[in-house]
């Protein structure tokens, strides 16, 4: 198990870490997302000890390693760019961190024919790294973490290099792999998809601080700050500024300038009346049937891609994007009109914390 | 190399230390024999050896150029390498453009060529240089005597092969050749084909093109090329050695030669005054030169 | 191949442009080069009989060479020269100023201008500065810094002029030696440098089994270029030694330049000149090779 207390780190005077607190357990596939610039890399490199923490604490399985070498650490890690020797085969690739500690040549060749055998990379084992694919690289790279036995296994944006159907592929592979080692993994990614896909918990990390953490499920059912509701989900989630009334005990009124008007629950009365931000999915928007309560708005885009239908409705400045199931016949120009399913309205406070998450 | 936790942070700047005494070190080494051309100049009563100046004076440069025919060699110097530069980079920057251009038979065999140009000795080629050189002097003042008559003399001082400006300017430059080329043909195939197209589609010609396009585009590839070639025939002894006898015509790294060859007292002073002049244009076209080092050598590199 | 007319038009005009460069090349490089190798089988001298009428000699001033003292004794000082001035003295501190130059210290700037600037040097200048270090006995600079050491100090270029002429060489040429070097260096990625970090190698161990072998492209083109340029060395040594005293600094390029312009023996000198062609060729066909040349 892996634990950030408060970890901090400084560029300068500049704080670029600032006050992180993450928990991953043995055998999850942890994945630290976020926009560039957030320090997802940073803290990485932090864990894997290529940086140092200025302040806090790194603890692994109990024992606390700031200032414990990186290769002393139990940690391997896979670099973006692979970072391959290029002089050396396959074979002394994986090899290499045992031939750093005199082990035996017998016993080398021994767990790096285990370790090419999990890769399937057997056939591969004396070729140059410049005679490889990019996927097999990959995998090259992986051989040469496992080799060590690590207690965890760090991933640096391992797929940005390859074109999508590889990615794809990988993706299914690295779970695969993650499955058999049962190994404990971080992984850092800018890709939200990725992380949605494989990741058993998200960290979302926003200018040097965990915007949140949790199951990929609970991140998109459940968003506390307006940041992670618009990161995680593709297309992102629409949020509409509103104002906000009591016309009764028990439930307030929504209403914003484009015509959108609903009433929510409020059971506890936690919601403010005011100014607020209306959260809703494209998927939750849908076409009003006859008698819903219902906002008409203009098409300004449609995207037909026959299984589904992408409108974006509304006006330049404040785009409201829709997506339909099947093949909607609209054109730009159309009016149409929108219900959206209060159950699954977010709402946030003006500063972008959440006030009432969607029950859904 | 990465930084690493703190723990090890000791440790880097112990490397970070050992990098900074090495590196004085070597750079002790690099300057101290620069020190007396430095001081030495400016010493009343300059010795061979290094020591500090009784008395500080400049009297030594003012001799340089009164007493000694300082002026001469610096304005000799100055005309016959400024001009070969010149003509190195007309050469070398037309000539490189082509061979960058050109899919001809010719192309692959005489880049070989220039690089194995390169790898000559010099002094191997001085003497067959000479003969040559001289009969076509002897030509040239077969030709030009019935028509100057007495003043072949002086017309040759210009237009000579041996001991005149014209042979010493083009055999500098052919010298300085193989490189300018090759650096302006690399250049010129890291320059995209683009603005050139362009251009062909408006309808220019070669040397519209070369005129209008090329020569803006081209200017830090030839101010390289330049310096290269500047600073290698600012150095260049031997050839003016060999190809110069008569004294209006001679340049600086000979009079600075000459002055130590006296059989009477050695004027240290004026030696290191005449050494600092001569060594300054070099110091300054280096100081330009710097950046282009890096790419010139990283092209060398990758081939 | 230029199929059209305009290609070929083209092609006409790159050639025309490239004529000037040639004809100088071919006159003043390449025709020398070739009537070096016809003198050398010539008496050609300046005085004595043979400067009134020489005339073919086959492979006379050969055979004389290959018995001549002197030559083997140019070629062993060249070799030596060579080996110790561009093989190790330069690579060695060229090296070592390259990677502690990658360290993030301050004054980079300062340093790596100080290191370059020897280069930056007229040859003669050069010259005359290490007269001044080491000629004049115990007045001489290196003679005060070996003595403020405790030792004691000597007629440098009198007792150790092979030595003295690979330090000064050394000295001068650190330069190139440092530019390649980095260049080579900057060729390896730093995240290579971390992955052998996160497996466990000490500096020690990156360097031997990382930087060097990656580096050995680098390191060849380097050891070609420079034993090249050091044996076309001649004004610096000239300056400081003309080649003595006694042949113990007489490099080849010295020789030729004795032979032709003081003993006034063309055709000899010629011969000699020829071999040192040679050399440089075998040299420079293995660096056209090395580098695997791109056109």
């Amino acid at each position: 198990m892996i634990n950030l207390r408060n970890v901090r780190k400084f560029y300068g005077a500049l704080e670029v870490i600032k006050g992180v607190d993450i928990t991953v357990e043995d055998g999850e596939f942890a994945v630290f997302v976020g926009p560039s610039g957030c320090g997802k890399s940073t803290l990485l490199r932090m864990i894997a000890g290529l940086e140092g923490i200025d302040d806090g604490d790194l603890i692994l399985n109990g024992k606390r390693i700031n200032d414990v070498p990186p290769d002393k650490r139990g940690i391997a890690m896979v670099f973006q760019s692979y970072a391959l020797y290029p002089h050396m085969s396959v074979a002394e690739n994986i090899g290499f961190s045992l031939s750093l500690k005199k082990v035996p040549e017998a016993e080398i060749r021994r767990q790096v024919e285990g370790v090419a055998e999990i890769l399937q990379l057997t056939d591969y084992l004396d070729r140059r790294p410049a005679a490889l694919s990019g996927g097999q690289r990959q995998r090259v790279a992986i051989g040469r973490a496992i080799i060590k036995k690590p207690a965890l296994i760090l991933f640096d944006e391992p797929l940005s290099n390859l074109d999508s159907a590889l990615r794809v592929q990988m993706r299914a592979e690295l779970q695969r792999l993650h499955r058999e080692l049962k190994a404990t993994v971080v992984y850092v990614t800018h890709d939200q998809v990725e992380a949605m896909t494989m990741a058993d918990r998200i960290v979302v990390l926003n200018k040097g601080v965990v915007a949140q953490e949790g199951a990929p499920m609970s991140l998109y059912y459940q968003p506390d700050n307006e940041f992670v509701a618009t990161f995680i989900g593709s297309p992102k989630m629409n949020v509409i500024p509103v104002a906000v009334t009591r016309p009764a005990a028990g439930k307030v009124h929504l209403h914003s300038p484009i015509g959108l008007s609903l009433d929510l629950p409020d059971a506890n009365g936690a919601v403010q009346q005011g100014e607020a931000k209306l959260g809703i999915r494209p998927e939750h928007l849908k076409i009003a049937a006859e008698g819903q309560d219902h906002f008409t708005a203009e098409v300004v885009i449609v995207e037909r891609l026959g299984v589904e239908t992408y409108m974006t409705v509304g006006s330049q400045q404040e785009p409201i994007v829709v997506r339909a199931e099947g093949d909607i016949a609209v054109r730009p120009g159309d009016r149409v009109s929108l219900t959206a399913d209060p159950a699954a309205c977010h709402l946030f406070d003006s500063a972008g914390r959440v006030i009432r998450s969607a029950t859904a | 190399m990465a930084v690493v936790s703190p723990s090890e942070t000791a440790n880097k700047g112990r490397s970070d230390l050992i990098a900074y005494a090495i590196l004085s070190l070597i750079s002790i080494f690099c300057a101290i024999p620069f020190f007396w051309v430095l001081i030495a100049s400016f010493d009343g009563n300059a010795q061979l050896f290094l020591r500090w100046p009784e008395q500080w004076t400049f009297a030594n440069y003012v001799r340089v150029f009164v007493k000694e025919d300082g002026a001469k060699w610096l304005f000799n110097s100055l005309f016959v390498v400024g001009s070969a530069t010149l003509l190195v980079m007309v050469l070398a920057g037309l000539g490189g453009y082509a061979l960058s251009r050109t899919r001809a038979w010719w192309k692959l065999p005489f880049l070989y060529a220039i690089l194995l140009i390169r790898v000559l000795p010099p002094t191997a080629l001085i003497v067959p240089l000479y003969k040559f050189l001289l009969t076509l002097n002897n030509a040239e003042a077969a030709m030009l005597r019935p028509i100057f008559g007495s003043y072949t003399r002086d017309i040759m001082r210009w237009t000579g092969f041996i001991d005149g400006y014209l042979g010493l300017i083009l055999v500098l430059a052919t010298m300085q050749l193989p490189l300018a080329l090759w650096i302006m043909k690399t250049f010129f195939d890291g320059l995209p084909k683009d603005y050139e197209e362009a251009a062909l589609m408006d309808g220019a010609t070669l040397i519209q093109r070369i005129r209008r396009v090329l020569i803006p585009l081209a200017l830090p590839g030839l101010a390289a090329a330049g310096l290269f070639a500047f600073m290698s025939a600012w150095g260049d002894f031997l050839l003016p050695l060999i190809l110069l006898s008569s004294p209006e015509l001679q340049t600086l790294p000979l009079g600075l030669f000459r002055a130590f060859l006296r059989i009477n007292e050695i004027d240290y002073g004026l030696l290191t005054a005449l050494a600092f002049i001569y060594l300054l244009p070099a110091v300054v076209a280096f100081g330009f030169a710097r950046r282009f080092l890096v790419q010139t050598f990283s092209g060398g590199v990758k081939g | 191949m230029a199929r059209n007319s305009h290609e070929k038009r083209a092609e006409r005009q790159w050639l025309l442009i490239l004529l000037p460069s040639l004809v100088l090349l071919l006159a003043f490089v390449i025709y020398p080069a070739i009537y070096s190798i016809y003198l050398s089988f010539t008496n050609e001298a300046l005085t004595g009989a043979a400067a009134l009428r020489p005339r073919f000699v086959g492979f006379k001033n050969y055979t004389r060479l290959f018995n001549d003292a002197k030559f083997w004794n140019t070629l062993v000082v060249t070799f030596i020269f060579v080996i110790g001035s561009a093989v190790i003295g330069q690579f060695v501190l060229g090296l070592i100023s390259a990677i502690a130059l990658r360290r993030p210290i301050r004054f980079r700037r300062v340093f790596s201008s100080i290191i370059l600037l020897p280069n930056a040097a007229p040859e003669v200048v050069a010259g005359f500065m290490w007269i001044s270090m080491l000629a004049g006995g115990d007045n001489a600079t290196l003679s005060r810094i070996v003595s403020f050491f405790g030792l004691t100090p000597a007629d440098w270029l009198q007792v150790f002029p092979l030595s003295m002429i690979i330090i000064v060489n050394t000295w001068r040429g650190i330069a190139t030696a440092m530019i390649l070097l980095t260049a080579g260096l900057s060729t390896i990625p730093t995240e290579i440098y971390e992955a052998a970090r996160m497996d466990g190698a000490t500096p020690p161990q990156m360097f031997r089994r990382i930087t060097l072998p990656l580096m050995m492209p680098t390191i060849l083109l380097y050891m070609l270029i420079s034993a090249v340029s050091t044996i076309a060395v001649f004004g610096l040594v000239y300056a400081l030694t003309r080649g003595g005293p006694g042949g113990a600094t007489e490099l080849i390029s010295i020789y030729i330049y004795n032979q032709s312009f003081t003993a006034y023996q063309l055709g000899y000198g010629a011969a000699v000149a020829v071999v040192a062609l040679l050399i440089s060729l075998i040299l420079g066909i293995a660096y056209v090779r090395a580098m695997k040349v791109e056109v």
